[in-house]
């Protein structure tokens, strides 16, 4: 890319409730951006706020967090989908020319004050899967699950390692919502069955959460930081919204994603040349399943990878080493904050999840039912 | 079109919390039970806000000082509405006026009575008609009377 965009500071934070108004998480959030950059808000050029309309109670929900973010008489628009892909509009923002700074905003209080399980119902088509009434989220999730072991012959045991090892990171993040102390695959494969084979372990938690994020051009960036990550490259791609017309046991938009943004970074064998990964798994069998469509797993090698421990943070490639979305979902907001944690990894500064050698990273975020939409992108120093 | 259908559907909006703020309304409710109307102002710019926000919208910080604005100001815009806000409609018609209270800089609206609609104007002075018995609602602050 000609222009070069960086991260240039980031606040994030999610819980089970945050005992707060949507006003206020928007406020703290940005204020306090602003405040670790020593900047105002008229020096922020451009915003791109995430919400979802139907998770907030309200359409066109950004008016009301304009202006807690900051946005009074400011130049701002709104992406309703996760929020990697807002990172990649205000990246995109700042690539014309005429912008120097672009802040990404996204909130969701999905633990607290709405249920992120009823939205998914009102994302499925009205006049078929609406009226079959076998489909929600979790039991789409299910299908694919299945669909996945089923392929490579895995033991269910393998959600057991995943979301064990996705917990035990998420324990030690002070950014996460569900921490708990010395969870084991014993303890995830005792937890409520919710649809064969996922348990609620194997699930994201509802969640409240919000983060913030500013990007700034390479000049910009020198000024506000001496720690600019840089985003190398960046790819999206949808599938069929129909999961009998996609197989399930792979992501082909993933895949697609992925491609695009190592061929702008120049990444050519991600799983070499990659330090850690951030993927935006909502359930335990979507972090290897997404793994293998950005090259970062060979297929059909999970459980020997988790076996390996080669995931793990001390491992040969880090994936999820924040605890993931098994530790926080605050809906539409998770891809943002998997970019914020990478950026956390690159600049070393994320304490008990730190990854030694952390300098080229990949991130991922999903929208849709079995992520039917995927954006990644690739981050380095 | 060979064949279209109607499919029912709804979409069930009953399941949503809004935690709010509460101080700034708080405020202004417990002031008008006492027939005071108390807003809050920001202690860098000076904006008088009424119900007060919890930040300033123009310099992004937190405020919290209460101010007392009066009940009586000026029209700044209205409307003489022939239907409720979902389009049914009315017995008589009804005007609401927007009126920015003096010494508050947010403008509030509210139904004016006591005047023909014909005779309702921008710039003309108004006061809060308040409620007999007040309990700290929205509602005492029954309506606008000409000044």
């Amino acid at each position: 890319m000609d222009i070069n965009v960086a991260i240039v500071g980031y606040r994030m934070q999610s819980a089970p409730d945050l005992v707060t108004s949507r006003e206020r998480l928007v406020f703290e959030l940005t204020r306090g951006l602003f405040d670790d950059l020593g900047i105002e808000r008229t020096d922020v050029d451009t915003t791109i706020l995430d919400s979802n309309d139907f998770m907030d109670g309200r359409t066109i929900s950004n008016v009301f967090i304009d202006p807690p973010a900051g946005v009074y008489m400011r130049d701002e628009s709104k992406v309703e989908m996760d929020a990697a892909n807002a990172v990649i509009y205000a990246c995109m923002r700042i690539l014309t020319g005429q912008y120097d700074t672009a802040m990404v905003v996204g909130i969701a209080l999905t633990g607290s004050q709405a249920s992120p399980y009823l939205y998914i119902e009102y994302t499925l088509n009205p006049t078929y899967e609406r009226q079959v009434k076998l489909l929600n989220e979790v039991n789409a999730a299910a299908f694919q699950a299945r669909s996945y072991i089923d392929r490579f012959g895995y033991s269910e045991r393998l959600l057991d390692d995943i979301a064990a090892l996705s917990l035990a990171n998420a324990a030690l993040n002070p950014n996460q919502a569900r921490r708990i102390s010395g969870i084991t695959a014993d303890k995830v494969a005792a937890s409520a069955m919710y649809y064969e084979p996922l348990r609620e372990l194997h699930c994201y938690p509802p969640t409240d959460g919000g983060c913030a994020l500013l990007l700034a051009s390479e000049r910009k960036a020198k000024e506000l930081t001496d720690k600019p990550v840089w985003i190398k490259g960046m790819g999206m791609s949808t599938e069929t919204y129909y999961l009998g017309e996609r197989k399930l046991y792979q992501s082909s938009s993933a895949a697609e994603a992925a491609q695009r943004a190592y061929e702008l970074a120049g990444v050519k064998k991600p799983a070499q040349e990659i330090d850690v990964a951030e993927i935006s798994a909502l359930f335990a069998h979507q972090e290897p399943l997404l793994a293998e469509a950005m090259g970062l797993m060979g297929e059909g090698k999970a459980e020997q990878a988790y076996a390996a421990g080669e995931t793990a943070i001390g491992g040969k490639l880090p994936i999820n080493p924040s605890g993931g979305a098994l530790g926080a979902h605050p809906v539409s907001v998770t891809g943002l904050m998997r970019v914020a944690e990478a950026a956390r990894q690159l600049r070393g500064e994320a304490g008990d999840n730190q990854v030694k050698k952390a300098e080229l990273a990949v991130v991922h975020g999903q929208d849709g039912v079995c992520a039917q939409q995927n954006a990644v992108l690739v981050l380095g120093i | 079109m060979e064949e279209t259908r109607v499919v029912q559907g709804t979409w069930d909006i009953s399941t949503f919390k809004f935690r709010i703020e509460g101080v700034g309304l708080r405020r202004m409710l417990d002031g008008m039970k006492e027939g005071k109307l108390v807003g809050t102002r920001c202690h860098k710019c000076g904006t008088v806000y009424l119900p007060g926000p919890f930040y300033c919208r123009k310099c992004h910080i937190e405020i919290n000082e209460p101010t007392e604005v009066s009940d009586h100001g000026e029209i700044m815009t209205y409307t003489i509405g022939y239907a409720d806000v979902r389009g049914n409609p009315l017995d008589e018609p009804r005007i609401a006026p927007v009126v920015k209270l003096d010494g508050c800089d947010s403008w509030i609206m509210g139904v004016l009575q006591g005047v023909k609609p014909e005779d309702v104007h921008v710039g003309m002075r108004v006061k809060v008609q308040w409620a007999e018995e007040r309990t700290g609602s929205l509602q005492d602050m029954a309506y606008y009377v000409p000044e």
